[in-house]
C-alpha cells in the first residue's frame, strides 16, 4: 500500500483544523507501509533510523535495498542476515524507501 | 454531530493525509477534547506505547502510571548481579516521556479497573477516566509453598531484587553452591536463566574458587539457544555448571535455602528461585487472563485489544500471543498497538499486515556473548504472529564482538523506548 500525498490548500487546512478542534478528533494520517515496517527496525537502529548499530536515516534507498537483499541471500553470518530473511523483497524495498526519507542526527519527525 | 458522522469525517481527513501536514499548534488544541489513553506499567511496553502515541498521534492525552520513579531494566541486569555494571546503567528515567513527548507520568499504582465506567482506580485515591486503556504490567509470579522472595531472591524484576541477589553472591563463601531454578515456559526472557547461570559461573570462578552452579530446569531441555548454552555449560563452564532438566519446584525452605523438586532436594549457599510466571495482577483481576493456562491475556494481534474488552489493550509480557516475552518484543508490540489505537480514534482500518521482531544478546562470560533473533509476520489464516523460519536463529559462535554489540543493542533499545 502506497502513501498518498495530497497537499490541501492552506485555507482548507485552517478549516479542517478548526473543525477538528471543535470535535476533538484525531489528526492521524494513515502511515505508509514503509513507516509501519520501519518502526520495527528502531529497536536496533534508533527512532526513525537515527542511531543504534548503523544510522540508516537518510541513506540512499537503492543502496539500503541492495544491502538488505545481499544479507538475505548470502550464508548467515551476522544477526542482520537473519533479520533480512524475515521480510519479503517488497517489504525490504518499502523499508529502504522509508528510511531514505528520514533525517539523520537530531532530525526526528516529531 | 453524531459519532458516526464524526468518524466518517475524520476518516475523510485521514484519507486525504491532510492531518499530517498540520502544525502542532493548529491541531487539537483543547486537552479536554483530546482522546484519553491511560497506560498501566512503565516498562519497555508501556514506555514505547506512550512515546509513539505522542510521536505519531500528536494531541492524544496520554497518562502513564507506574509505582516506580524510574524503570530499572531487566536487560543487562545479570551484569549488575555480578557487579560488572552499576544499577544506574540500567535505570531508565521517564524525563524524556514527560518533557520531550508530553506524556503525563504518574507515580502511583493502579488497583482496579471499571471497564463499564471506563476508569482506573489508583492507590493514591484518584480515578483516571479513559477512552482506551493499555495494560503493560509485565509478569507476576505463581506462588510456591514456603518461598519468601525477601530471603530467596528471584531477581527477575530488576531493582531491589537484583541488589539482594548481588549481595548474597558477594557474601557467598568459596567452594559454595549456587542453586537456581528455571520455570516452565512461557516465562519472561527465554534465554535469561541460562545466561544467568553462565555469568554467575564466570563470576564464581574468579571470585569464589571451587564453587558450583546447579541449574534445575522445569523444562525437558534448554529451551533456547541449545548450541550456545550447550557449549557454555559443557565446555566453557565445564566443572562449574551442573544442568538438570525436568526438575520442577514443589517447595522452598526459605530459612535453610533448600529447594524441593521432582528430582529431589537441593541445599544452597545462595538459592535463586525463578517461579512459574503469569500476567500482572491488574490483568488477572480484570478477568483478561483467560488463555488455556488461565495465566495470560489473549489479544487480537492486529491491535493487542483484549478478547474480553476491546477498549482494553494488553502488550508485553502479560499477553498470550505466543511471541517471546522480552523488552525488545514489548517495544515491537507497543508500536503495533499505538498505531491501532490511533487508527481507531481516526476511524481508519487496522494495519492488516503487522510485523514484529526480536533480538537479544546474552553474556556468557565477562567478555563474551551470544545472540538470538527472530522475525514475525501476521498470518491471516490463524490470526496470529508467525515466526519466519529462516529469520530465527542463534549466534554461530560466542564472541567478544557480540559482547560489544550487546551494549549497542541495549542502548538503542533503551533510547527507542524511553528516549
Amino acid at each position: 500500500m502506497q502513501y498518498k500525498k495530497v497537499i490541501p490548500s492552506i485555507s482548507a487546512l485552517l478549516t479542517l483544523a478548526a473543525g477538528m478542534t471543535a470535535m476533538g478528533g484525531v489528526a492521524y494520517a494513515e502511515p505508509s507501509a514503509g513507516q509501519r515496517l520501519g518502526a520495527q527496525c528502531a529497536q536496533c537502529h534508533g527512532t526513525n533510523g537515527d542511531g543504534g548499530f548503523e544510522n540508516i536515516a537518510g541513506r540512499n534507498a537503492a543502496s539500503l535495498y541492495n544491502g538488505l537483499l545481499e544479507m538475505k541471500a548470502r550464508p548467515v553470518e551476522g544477526i542482520m542476515d537473519r533479520q533480512a530473511r524475515g521480510y519479503t523483497d517488497e517489504q525490504l524495498w518499502l523499508i529502504s524507501e522509508y528510511f531514505a526519507t528520514q533525517q539523520s542526527s537530531g532530525g526526528s519527525d516529531d | 454531530m453524531s459519532s458516526m458522522n464524526r468518524r466518517q469525517f475524520i476518516k475523510f481527513l485521514g484519507a486525504a493525509s491532510a492531518a499530517s501536514a498540520l502544525p502542532a499548534s493548529m491541531g487539537i488544541g483543547a486537552a479536554t477534547t483530546a482522546p484519553r489513553v491511560v497506560v498501566i506499567g512503565g516498562g519497555f511496553a508501556g514506555a514505547t506505547l506512550a512515546k509513539y502515541l505522542r510521536l505519531w498521534g500528536g494531541n492524544i492525552d496520554v497518562t502513564l502510571v507506574d509505582p516506580a520513579a524510574a524503570h530499572i531494566a531487566c536487560i543487562l541486569s545479570n551484569l549488575v548481579v555480578t557487579n560488572a555494571l552499576s544499577m544506574s546503567r540500567i535505570t531508565l528515567s521517564y524525563d524524556s516521556l514527560r518533557n520531550k513527548h508530553g506524556v503525563r507520568v504518574l507515580q502511583d499504582r493502579a488497583t482496579a479497573i471499571d471497564p463499564v465506567g471506563r476508569q482506573v482506580r489508583l492507590a493514591g485515591g484518584s480515578s483516571l477516566p479513559y477512552d482506551r486503556l493499555v495494560l503493560a504490567p509485565g509478569i507476576d509470579f505463581m506462588p510456591i509453598p514456603g518461598w519468601d522472595p525477601k530471603k530467596i531472591p528471584h531477581a527477575w524484576q530488576a531493582g531491589t531484587q537484583t541488589t539482594l541477589l548481588k549481595n548474597q553472591l558477594a557474601n557467598m563463601p568459596s567452594r559454595g553452591t549456587f542453586v537456581m531454578t528455571i520455570p516452565k515456559a512461557p516465562y519472561r526472557c527465554p534465554p535469561g536463566p541460562y545466561e544467568r547461570a553462565c555469568v554467575v559461573a564466570d563470576y564464581l570462578k574468579r571470585r569464589k574458587p571451587g564453587s558450583r552452579v546447579i541449574v534445575l530446569d522445569a523444562n525437558p531441555q534448554i529451551i533456547v539457544e541449545p548450541h550456545t548454552f550447550g557449549v557454555a555449560f559443557n565446555e566453557i563452564h565445564k566443572g562449574v555448571i551442573e544442568y538438570y532438566p525436568n526438575a520442577a519446584v514443589t517447595q522452598v525452605d526459605s530459612n535453610t535455602r533448600t529447594v524441593s523438586t521432582t528430582l529431589g532436594s537441593f541445599s544452597a549457599s545462595v538459592l535463586n528461585v525463578l517461579p512459574n510466571m503469569q500476567a500482572g495482577k491488574i490483568v488477572r483481576d480484570a478477568g483478561l487472563a483467560v488463555d488455556a493456562s488461565n495465566r495470560w491475556a489473549p489479544v487480537d494481534v492486529l491491535s493487542y485489544a483484549s478478547t474480553i474488552h476491546n477498549d482494553i489493550h494488553v502488550i508485553g509480557d502479560s499477553q498470550a500471543s505466543g511471541q517471546p516475552k522480552s523488552g525488545h518484543m514489548a517495544n515491537a508490540q507497543a508500536k503495533i498497538c499505538a498505531d491501532a489505537i490511533l487508527r481507531s480514534f481516526a476511524g481508519l482500518p487496522l494495519n492488516a499486515a503487522p510485523t514484529t521482531n526480536s533480538a537479544c544478546y546474552s553474556p556468557i562470560t565477562a567478555t563474551t556473548a551470544s545472540y538470538l533473533t527472530a522475525a514475525f509476520q501476521y498470518d491471516p489464516s490463524t490470526r496470529s504472529m508467525k515466526s519466519v523460519a529462516d529469520a530465527f536463529g542463534e549466534a554461530d559462535k560466542i564472541s567478544g564482538d557480540h559482547y560489544e554489540a550487546m551494549f549497542t543493542w541495549a542502548n538503542s533499545l533503551f533510547g527507542d523506548s524511553f528516549g
